[in-house]
């Protein structure tokens, strides 16, 4: 028979680690599947682009994305705007307890009543944030005008912080970095680095306030519509290719930061202990203004899953 | 049809010009809000404009779709007169409403393409939902990230537009077929120079 | 196979004369209908989204910026100061003529545009002082075409948004081939005058440069705002375009009052039907992109080339050809977006700039724009001149030649385009 074709599209690089991974799950899937697969990768968003592959996917016209968690507030389950919340996974460790365990599994979920199948995350990082002055206390923040992607929360984060949030596409930061349309912005170093910012921001702080990650989804009716034992290989093929992307994310940004050092372009600074409670402090109100949105049982049992005390 | 003809200008001139001020204002907040000025730093900090660009997207997106019908009714579109220009009068005749039923079946197929877009994308849930029915396979829709409309009002500009687009190359070929007179766009001629030409100009085609 | 239906489609439906813009979407349509499993509400879909891009909307800004500088008498007064400084030259009113050409492609994004602006205004002029009727069309037909490549420049958007480059890179790219190109231009109105001894103006003394440069000041404060707004990063590109039309505005009503408040509406009415025309080309555009895309047939027509071991030189030669003849029969907007998508996987794979690739094709569309049978400059200056299209032909070969040759020197000096924005560090 015709091998059952899945493009899968995506809009970042086939070099970065999820476009990496995104080929891994490619090569896994067709291999476990003996051919019944065909898995067709466009990476780059040469087949839909940000803002239409979520709609696409809806409708069937693509099979898998792997987008932003951001992606998903529009969606209408703002509960994965959690995952924007400035310090709440203090390291990777906290963040696969959700991410791996009970929390992430029961939120993709949610997605099904939208008519999406969410079947892994991946790792992207945690965000420094960068500009052209030292960034040590929430005080060097204020007025500077920092780029973000389009969300609330980030929004309210840079807000508690007293700086301007600009919303821009990642496709213009570097320039507007460079042109000084924008200050400063905020990026896991694997983004800084492969998007030459930090050749055009004198200054980075490794604060790792904020998560980057990526759901990989699929159409729900199609994935229901798979043959059982296909499924089955899909959904192997899918775990290991997630801890390939975990690992060679990892491994991306820790070396990405050190060629920022290196390249001497960027000055790298590392918080102190004061220096990071006090970001913490100031971000806290960010966590209470969004549990409305957000929902508040979901952020307590997130913090219940990592150990996370927002009073300290 | 008066009426019509009025509130389609009206309306794209309006889109125009509202993305015109937007963006206008919002460059300058961005800058004026980066002057440290103490307390007025704090208030204009506190407006917050980041819906600007993604308002600006949708204003010209309809005015976009608008515009084109009103561009049927000026014959601004542009085509390949080259082997057309060749034919003899009768076949051009012939020629010329194969092309205009082309543009009525196309902009009446995408009427169609975007009603059953808008009502995939959420208005079906809406609809369904609000009437007590079972939503069954439709989903309540995405909305836009910034200002988080429902997408399917946005998206509105797609059978709006183009039902409107497709009712003027109606009108173009009645008009046509009754009269053998085309809508034609000059687009050599750019209005408000006339005044400023020379006596002794030679003028410029009209 | 796929890529033989899609464009032979293409070409019959776009010779029954109907709009571009609707024979590209016609094509993907019947290709969606009966040769994919491509959910056909994508077309919908596809048709919102192509345009739903902050970079495309420098183009109805820019548009609505050249109507209110066209209303607002900036053509005039940039003439005015351009004869002053040049007119006593050999070619004089000509010279003064490709000058003001240029300064006004600087704040305008179209060539026909600075072709009406500063033709129907100068032709006539000419023609008083007692130069040839040919002689004053080929020059003015030429040095329009300044309109695109000198920047701001819509079809250079178009080719950002075509092959997902940066705006503001190939703005500051066309900043030397424009000058460039404008000193070629001037130098062969130069030559020719000189050779057939026409008529030259007296030399304007310095107090009458003074009032004519100062009379002129707030066009030529646009290029700052357009241009020095780009570059010292005070906006994005798009925001440029927003500020060059409330600027044009403002100069137009409250400055040089050549037009009044009752006229904006008719303004912001024709920019919008202008921009919304071109805003449907794109749209269509990028569906049809999309088909192709999904289809592979770019990729796959890029293998193919290097498996035929095309190289970048034997490339860039067949890319120069296929443009001008396809100037032959479409406008710039349509070139661009229809060619720089199933082109520029080519040129990626065969190591060409991105910026340089870009320059290259809106030098193209400028020589396509001068030459029949269709090049709307050219049907811009028989309007104006009255001339016929044969008639006007005939004149404008040594400039249209003067352009080739720079074709030529730009094609094959990546330097030429790429110094400039290097210089600046955008690319
Ligand atoms: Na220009
Ligand atoms: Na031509």
């Amino acid at each position: 028979a015709d091998p059952i074709t899945i493009k899968f599209s995506h809009v970042v690089a086939p070099d970065t680690p999820k476009g990496k991974a995104a080929e891994k799950f490619k090569q896994l899937a067709e291999e476990k599947t003996k051919g019944a697969v065909k898995v067709e990768v466009f990476a780059n968003s040469t087949l839909y682009k940000d803002k239409e592959e979520m709609e696409a996917l809806q409708m069937g016209a693509v099979q898998m994305l792997a987008p932003s968690l951001a992606k998903f507030g529009p969606l209408g389950v703002k509960e994965f705007e959690a995952f924007d919340l400035p310090y709440i996974f203090r390291n990777y460790e906290d963040l696969h307890k959700v991410t791996q365990g009970e929390v992430g599994m029961g939120l993709l979920t949610k997605l099904e009543a939208k008519g999406v199948k969410g079947l892994a995350y991946w790792d992207n990082g945690f965000k420094i944030m960068s500009a052209n002055k030292p960034l040590k206390t929430p005080d060097d923040f204020k007025g500077l005008k920092m780029r973000i992607q389009s969300s609330k929360v980030l929004e309210a984060e840079m807000r508690a912080l007293g700086a301007n949030p600009q919303v821009l596409p990642f496709s213009e930061t570097y320039q507007a970095l460079q042109t000084g349309v924008v200050d400063g912005t905020e990026n896991p170093p694997s983004n800084l680095l492969t998007q030459k910012m930090h050749e055009v921001q004198k200054n980075a702080s490794v604060t790792n306030h904020g998560y980057l990650g990526y759901a990989v989804i699929a159409n729900k009716a199609f994935w229901d519509k798979l043959p059982e034992d296909v499924r089955k290989s899909l959904e192997e093929a899918m775990k290991e290719s997630t801890d390939y992307a975990n690992q060679i994310a990892k491994e991306e940004n820790d070396k990405a930061l050190e060629a920022v050092k290196a390249s001497g372009k960027t000055e790298v600074y590392m918080p102190t202990e004061d220096e990071t409670k006090a970001m913490q402090k100031a971000l806290a109100p960010v966590h209470t203004e969004m549990s409305e949105r957000i929902g508040k049982d979901l952020i307590t049992s997130i913090y219940t899953a990592t150990g996370f005390d927002p009073a300290k | 049809m008066k009426w019509l003809d009025r509130l389609e200008e009206i309306l794209i001139t309006f889109l125009i010009a509202a993305a015109t001020v937007i963006i206008f204002v919002a460059v300058v907040h961005r800058y004026v809000s980066g002057w440290p000025l103490g307390a007025f730093q704090d208030f204009l900090l506190s407006i917050h404009l980041s819906w600007a660009q993604e308002l600006c997207i949708i204003l010209f997106v309809w005015m976009a779709k608008f515009g084109a019908a009103y561009g049927v009714r000026q014959g601004i579109h542009v085509g390949v007169d080259v082997l057309v220009n060749f034919l003899s009068p009768a076949n051009r005749h012939i020629i010329t409403i194969i092309a205009l039923a082309a543009c009525i079946l196309f902009t009446g197929i995408i009427a169609i393409l975007g009603a059953m877009l808008v009502w995939e994308n959420g208005l079906a849930y809406v609809f369904l939902s609000s009437f007590g029915f079972e939503t069954g396979d439709h989903y309540e829709g995405p909305t836009t990230p910034d200002l988080e409309w429902p997408t399917w009002i946005v998206y509105l500009a797609v059978p709006l537009g183009s039902s409107l687009m497709c009712f003027r190359f109606i009108q173009v070929l009645v008009t046509y077929l009754r009269t053998g007179e085309m809508p034609h766009h000059d687009h050599g001629h750019v209005d408000g120079l006339n005044d400023e030409l020379d006596e002794s100009a030679m003028g410029q085609k009209s | 196979m796929s890529a033989l239906v899609i464009f032979g489609l293409l070409l019959i439906l776009m010779l029954t004369g109907m709009p571009i813009s609707i024979a590209l979407g016609l094509t993907v349509l019947t290709f969606l209908f009966t040769m994919t499993e491509v959910p056909i509400e994508a077309v919908a879909l596809k048709l919102f989204t192509g345009i739903e891009k902050f970079e495309i909307m420098a183009i109805p800004f820019f548009i609505l910026a050249g109507n209110f500088l066209t209303h607002g008498g900036v053509a005039r007064r940039m003439i005015n100061f351009a004869s002053s400084m040049v007119g006593h030259w050999y070619g004089g009113l000509g010279l003064a003529g490709v000058l003001a050409c240029a300064l006004f492609a600087a704040v305008s994004g179209s060539s026909p545009a600075t072709v009406v602006a500063i033709g129907s205004i100068l032709l006539p002029a000419m023609l008083k002082a007692g130069f040839p009727k040919n002689f004053g069309a080929g020059v003015i037909t030429t040095s329009g075409a300044l309109g695109i490549l000198i920047p701001p420049s819509i079809v250079m958007v178009m080719y950002a948004v075509a092959t997902n480059s940066s705006v503001g890179a190939l703005f500051m790219a066309g900043v030397v081939p424009g000058l460039m190109l404008a000193g070629f231009l001037g130098f062969t109105t130069w030559y020719r005058a000189k050779k057939f001894d026409y008529p030259r103006q007296p030399k304007a003394n310095l107090e009458t440069r003074w009032k004519a440069f100062r009379d002129s000041i707030w066009g030529l404060l646009l290029i700052v705002v357009v241009m020095g707004g780009i570059y010292t990063g005070i906006f994005t590109p798009t925001e440029a375009a927003a500020m060059s039309a409330v600027y044009a505005f403002i100069v137009a009503v409250f400055v040089y009052k050549d037009m009044g408040l009752k006229d904006v509406p008719r303004v912001l009415l024709n920019s919008a039907s202008m921009s919304a025309m071109l805003l449907y080309i794109i749209t269509n555009a990028v569906m049809f992109s999309f088909i192709l895309t999904n289809e592979q047939i770019p990729q796959s027509m890029a293998d193919w080339m290097l498996a035929q071991g095309l190289n970048a030189i034997v490339f860039l030669l067949a890319v120069n050809i296929l443009l001008l003849v396809a100037g032959n029969f479409m406008e710039p907007s349509s070139i661009v977006l229809i060619f720089a998508p199933i082109l520029f996987p080519m040129a990626m794979k065969l190591g060409i700039d991105p910026i340089h690739f870009g320059i290259i094709m809106v030098v193209n569309m400028e020589v396509g724009m001068c030459h029949p049978p269709v090049g709307l400059n050219l049907y811009v200056a028989s309007g104006i001149t009255k001339m016929g299209i044969t008639e006007l032909t005939v004149a404008v070969w040594p400039w249209l030649l003067t352009m080739l040759i720079f074709l030529v020197l730009v094609t094959y000096v990546p330097a030429i385009s790429l110094w400039f924005p290097k210089l600046l560090g955008v690319m």
